[in-house]
């Protein structure tokens, strides 16, 4: 198996499946074309990673920005009750419509949750840990474009701006059509990597965005990805739109830092590996990389020799005597 | 003799038609030639001298009629080949006559140079490297190859486009403070490597006891290091652009700082405390990288100090407390007060080359800085502090216990102290 009919078979892994992906979509635009149809809504757009096609498997949930008319709600936008007040105001709005009792566009939402940004909508039983949710949340359209969205923690309406993200994940793309997929392997990497508290899967898109080249093969692409993280990781990762300040403030950066640079260790020398053409070699520096679901070379053919067992000699590379001056 | 054949000439060559008449420029105690003048078949003789800055014969020696050029078959230049690799060897005219197709003079007694453009050459020997323009001298016994060289369609860093992350660097902004012996040094390698833009921070003026150790020349003296410099770079090499600032770190603070926004990385080879703790703090509030280069001892020691604006890592205040509490560095209160009699400057007794090799070693460290921030993982390097022996000394506290001359170790980062202004948050 060549290098990319193994990235080909991994990245397989790694994305969700498409019957799931497209029920998500279904259910998000659900909720979508439901509260356009209010006369106090402006617009409605999936945001989070599905809209931006970066989700990783399994699609728990999805989130849906609802856009009022500030002419329709004068009070919200202001500091103190009314971000509450939005967010039960889509709760209510949420269950009129697609309550699974009465509701008058569809009955899918069998409970709903006020959390601190948005009303948690589920469409499964909520006790079931793998419950799909949509998450929807309340927000005003600013004159610079960018949003308002209500917190309920700090009685507040903050700026956001999704649309930046989804925009330049899509710019990205256009460039370069090995992008996404990459993302996604990424944040199925995160979920492996040695490093106290976690990594966010936000953390390793925006690192995506800032240290993915636009060119080139994924060999390459990851191996410039991860000597560049291991170096931008100690500056912090933030929002792209320059809002919401950083994504997570209490991130190991250290710990990331290094596992990003044991990555690139590891990418290099599977990158030389495959230009001197040791393909099985370079798939196992891989595997080390990503685990086993990264295909391994296949079992070397039964030696003729009769001495069976010797194990693999692997000698350093010796310089070649050709000065230059 | 060498045929110099200047970009605009190989131009007109490769676009003319079958023969002409050629114009040399000559110099004879050089044994060296320029192409001044061709002219399409009988017709006259057009100058195709490039645009100034012009080359040195340009402005020497005239421009004389001195023989013909011809369009010819690949074989010859293929011959042109196998005869400069068997000197003195000369072939009979009637095989020159034979590939070139038309025009074709019979020289007279002191023979004629030609030079023929084989347009099929790279078709007829691919991979061969054999060139389209070459030179000969023509005479009525034979002819012979002479030594040409066309002007390449690609000059300077692009030409190493392919093997050098020349387009990141030709992008990257680098700030110099301190354009004396370590800092001129400092600005050739970075512009060397091919960083598209320098600037230069240093107030200071070349002065008669700079040149034992400055590269730039003696007629400069008087004049600002950084102009200087930067008129120093801008001929040997153009790829780099230099904007020269004879401004103090410490006085023009302000003024740095508000450069620091449009700059990648920030590289000091100033001398004294002063400038580098500066510095090291405008820098670090900037969010850049400072690389900041001195050598120790008078010299016996060079030192590279990589200070990035990371949490983990401390500044070099914290840094110098850290080495000198575990008794490895003197701090040297009375550093400011050295050399002769009041100058902030100390006595100086290492040698031009020396520094010029601290010199290197700072300017590589801030490129691979750069460049392994852009994701090249064959541009790290071993550690953020690098000690380089220059004149080895025993019994040396460590980590400056270097063994031998140019033994270069590398430590780590030390993390910043309690209560540093530069380090904590503003």
């Amino acid at each position: 198996m060549g290098i990319d009919d193994a990235f080909d078979a991994f990245q397989k892994t790694v994305n969700e499946d498409i019957g799931k992906t497209r029920l998500a979509r279904e259910r998000r635009d659900l909720f979508k074309t439901a509260l356009l149809s209010e006369p106090d809504v402006v617009e409605t757009f999936g945001s989070g990673s599905l809209s931006r096609s970066t989700q990783l498997k399994p699609i728990h949930d999805v989130d849906v920005v609802i856009v009022y008319d500030p002419d329709e709600h004068p009070e919200w936008g202001n500091d103190g009750p009314s971000a509450q007040d939005a967010l039960e105001y889509v709760r209510t709005q949420v269950n009129r419509l697609l309550s699974q009792t009465n509701g008058t566009h569809a009955n899918e939402v069998r409970h709903t949750l006020v959390r601190n940004h948005a009303v948690k909508c589920f469409l499964d039983d909520p006790e079931d840990p793998e419950a799909f949710t949509v998450d929807v949340m309340a927000a005003l359209r600013q004159e610079d474009g960018s949003l308002l969205i209500p917190e309920k923690l700090n009685t507040r309406w903050v700026p956001a701006n999704p649309e930046y993200l989804i925009g330049q994940v899509a710019d990205h793309q256009r460039d370069w059509p090995h992008f996404r997929p990459l993302v996604r392997v990424l944040k199925q990497w995160r979920l492996t990597a040695p490093v106290q508290g976690g990594i966010k899967s936000l953390v390793m898109e925006v690192l995506a965005l800032n240290c993915m080249p636009r060119s080139g093969n994924r060999s390459q692409a990851l191996k410039t990805f991860f000597t560049a993280a291991a170096v931008r990781v100690h500056e912090g990762v933030w929002d792209p739109a320059g809002l919401c300040g950083q994504i997570q403030p209490d991130l190991d950066h250290a710990g990331l830092s290094d596992a990003f640079a044991d990555a690139a260790d590891l990418a290099e020398r599977a990158c030389v590996a495959a230009a001197e053409g040791d393909t099985d070699n370079a798939l196992r520096l891989w595997q080390k990389i990503f685990g086993d679901d990264f295909p391994a070379p296949a079992a070397p053919a039964k030696p003729a020799s009769l001495i069976t067992g010797t194990p693999a000699l692997i000698t350093p590379r010796p310089i070649k005597d050709a000065p230059q001056g | 003799m060498l045929i110099l054949i200047p970009q605009d000439a190989a131009t007109t060559f490769r676009a003319s038609g079958a023969w002409g008449r050629l114009s040399l420029r000559i110099s004879h105690p050089d044994d060296l030639a320029v192409v001044g003048g061709i002219s399409e078949g009988g017709g006259s003789i057009i100058s195709v001298d490039p645009p100034p800055p012009a080359p040195r014969l340009l402005a020497g020696c005239d421009s004389r009629p001195t023989g013909y050029w011809y369009q010819a078959n690949s074989e010859l230049h293929a011959l042109w080949y196998l005869l400069r690799a068997r000197r003195g060897t000369s072939m009979k005219l009637d095989a020159f006559k034979d590939a070139v197709p038309s025009g074709f003079k019979t020289p007279g007694d002191g023979g004629y140079v030609a030079i023929t453009h084989a347009p099929g050459v790279k078709d007829a020997f691919p991979e061969s490297g054999l060139p389209d323009l070459v030179a000969w001298h023509v005479t009525r016994a034979g002819f012979q190859p002479i030594e040409a060289s066309a002007e390449p369609e690609t000059t300077g860093i692009r030409q190493l486009g392919g093997h050098w992350p020349v387009k990141e660097l030709q992008n990257t902004r680098i700030m110099l403070v301190g354009a004396g012996s370590i800092g001129s040094a400092t600005a050739h390698a970075l512009a060397g490597y091919g960083v598209g833009h320098l600037t230069l921070v240093d107030p200071d003026r070349l002065d008669w006891h700079n040149l034992v150790r400055h590269t730039s020349a003696r007629r400069h003296i008087g004049r600002h290091k950084v102009t200087a410099l930067a008129e120093e770079l801008a001929a040997l090499r153009p790829d780099t652009t230099v904007s020269a600032l004879a401004l103090d770190v410490i006085e023009h603070a302000d003024h740095i700082r508000a450069l620091l926004a449009d700059t990648h990385l920030v590289v000091c080879t100033a001398d004294g405390v002063a400038p580098r703790r500066v510095t090291g703090h405008l820098a670090r509030r900037a969010g850049l990288t400072a690389v900041l280069a001195c050598v120790l001892q008078d010299g016996a020691l060079g030192e590279i100090l990589r200070l990035r604006p990371w949490p983990q890592h401390g500044c070099l205040t914290c840094r110098r407390r850290t080495l000198a509490e575990a008794g490895g560095l003197d701090p040297e209160l009375a550093l400011d007060a050295g050399y002769g009699t009041g100058t902030r400057h100390r006595p100086m007794t290492a040698v031009g080359s020396d520094l010029h090799l601290v010199a290197q070693l700072a300017a590589k460290t801030a490129v691979a800085t750069v460049l392994q921030r852009a994701g090249h993982p064959d541009q790290r390097l071993p550690g953020e502090h690098a000690l380089l022996g220059l004149r080895r000394q025993p019994d040396w506290a460590p980590p400056f216990d270097l063994g031998h001359t140019a033994e270069l170790r590398w430590l780590p980062a030390t993390p910043p102290r309690s209560g540093c202004p530069t380090c904590e948050a503003p």
